[in-house]
């Protein structure tokens, strides 16, 4: 999970889960707190689905 | 854009009765100073101090160093959008006040300022220490946001360096330089056989409290965007930002942007400079990837065979740069890139967090986790007991008989990205 996924590509992650921005990762400062834990649910969500996703190369998990 | 710079020598600075310059020789009337620059009410109080080359001073925290100048000639005002009107700069008449800076110290991150020398070894890692320099120590109010604290210094600072420049308005300059960029088309016809360069700057824009201002815009807010050269000279560009010391432009280096003067010099020689193209390095994606396509279309459309691209800051910016390169190397167009390094104390790690490829050259400021030991001071201006948490320094940094260890991160401008400093390299 990470924002600069061009990095990631670079270090060389196989599974790349786009975040939110740098200084807040899994959150958001301009959405309410319930929204922010909606957010951040979901990205973990997918993170875990990418986990359990076959894949043969790197591979960006977009939205 | 035609510009000259005229340049006054300051050989000395004093405290006097009357604030004036006379045979080279800045008198300052401190009370009077003080009075002029105490309009801002987050400000608790301010004081003066003058630090000479040579002396045993240190400058701590260093927020921004500032060379006072003023229009004499021309549209528009020293910090258009900041202290003058908004109004174009880069052309007419400048003078400036040259061999001295106004320093403007303050806790305001606390870990993301930095240290001025002015004599032992670290005076010979920061180029300001050759400078003779007036410094601001603004104390603020009990509650204050660090933005708030930010903003409130930055402005004393630029105000100062605009009221003391205009002493310099009716003076006779000791010299006199002329810097001249045409209209793009005239520009490409003047010199048709030369290789034509343009220079994209980099400008620290990963939010607050690492911000940068183009005509008192905040630069994470610009798209990218062409610019005359000579309007930098003008303070068209200024530093808002508290990163890490060694390589953020401070004001003055924007002010004598070292690249920029080195393209002028071998302009109509040995290549073509048609221009600058100014773009941002900001915390989302989407900007990181729009600023790049933008820099590299516009630097296509301004017909550049070749391109100098300089980062500020270090971490997430490495993603900027090497977009960049990357982006204009696939349109043909030759790439130098200009950085410095974070390769650990040992000098064995990875430099940058991004890599590349593509590019034709790197030029590197050096490494700024290299370890130095900085002397004890009779004298220290500010807060000494921010080396615990400068960046570059750690808990222990300061040690009880006043001497610092520390990464010559914490030292200001001492691993310019825009080679406005003293490190070098020898082969052996």
């Amino acid at each position: 999970m990470c924002t600069i996924t061009p990095i990631s590509l670079t270090v060389g992650a196989n599974r790349i889960l786009p975040t939110v921005a740098i200084p807040h990762p899994l959150g958001n400062p301009n959405i309410t707190k319930e929204k922010e834990y909606e957010l951040r649910y979901s990205l973990v969500e997918r993170a875990i689905n990418a986990l359990q996703t076959e894949i043969k190369e790197q591979t960006i998990f977009e939205q | 854009m035609k510009l000259e710079i005229g340049k006054i020598v300051i050989r000395d600075i004093q405290f006097s009765d009357i604030t004036k310059i006379d045979q080279g020789i800045l008198h300052i009337n401190k009370e009077e100073m003080i009075a002029e620059l105490s309009t801002d009410m987050r400000i608790k109080s301010i004081d003066l101090d003058i630090a000479k080359p040579g002396e045993d001073v240190r400058i701590i925290p260093v927020k921004d160093v500032i060379e006072p100048r003023v229009k004499v000639a021309g549209s528009g005002g020293i910090f258009p959008g900041m202290i003058s009107p908004v109004d174009t700069v880069g052309s007419g008449r400048t003078h400036a006040l040259k061999g001295m800076a106004v320093v403007t110290t303050g806790r305001i991150v606390g870990f993301q300022e930095g240290i001025i020398d002015m004599s032992g070894e670290g005076a010979r890692y920061t180029p300001f220490s050759k400078l003779i320099n007036l410094v601001i120590t603004c104390e603020p109010i009990d509650k204050i946001d660090a933005h708030e604290h930010e903003e409130a210094v930055r402005m004393i600072g630029l105000k100062a360096a605009t009221w003391l420049g205009m002493l310099g308005k009716d003076l006779e300059p000791d010299e006199l330089l002329t810097y001249e960029t045409k209209p793009l088309l005239e520009q490409v016809a003047q010199y048709p056989e030369l290789p034509k360069v343009v220079y994209v700057y980099m400008l620290q824009s990963q939010g607050l409290l690492h911000d940068t201002y183009v005509y008192g815009v905040d630069v994470k807010k610009i798209i990218p965007s062409i610019i005359y050269p000579t309007e930098v000279f003008d303070g068209a560009i200024l530093s808002g930002n508290c990163v890490s010391a060694c390589d953020k432009n401070p004001t003055y280096v924007h002010q004598n942007h070292p690249i920029i003067e080195d393209l002028y010099a071998l302009h109509g020689k040995e290549y073509n400079f048609l221009g600058v193209v100014i773009t941002n390095e900001n915390v989302y994606l989407a900007d990181k990837k729009r600023s790049s396509d933008m820099t590299a279309k516009l630097v296509e459309f301004m017909g550049a065979d070749a391109v100098i691209i300089s980062e500020e800051g270090f971490g997430n910016p490495d993603a900027d740069l090497v977009m960049n390169c990357n982006k204009i190397s696939a349109k043909g167009i030759m790439t130098v890139l200009m950085t410095d390094e974070y390769a650990g104390q040992d000098g064995a790690s990875q430099s940058l967090a991004d890599s590349t490829p593509a590019g034709d050259a790197v030029v590197t400021g050096g490494n700024a986790n290299q370890l130095i030991v900085l002397k004890p001071m009779k004298k220290v201006i500010g807060h000494p007991e921010a080396a615990h948490k400068i960046a570059g320094g750690h808990q222990g940094s300061l040690r009880e008989d006043g001497s610092i260890e520390a990464e010559i991160q914490l030292i200001t401008g001492s691993t310019s990205e825009v080679g406005f400093h003293n490190l070098s390299a020898k082969g052996y």
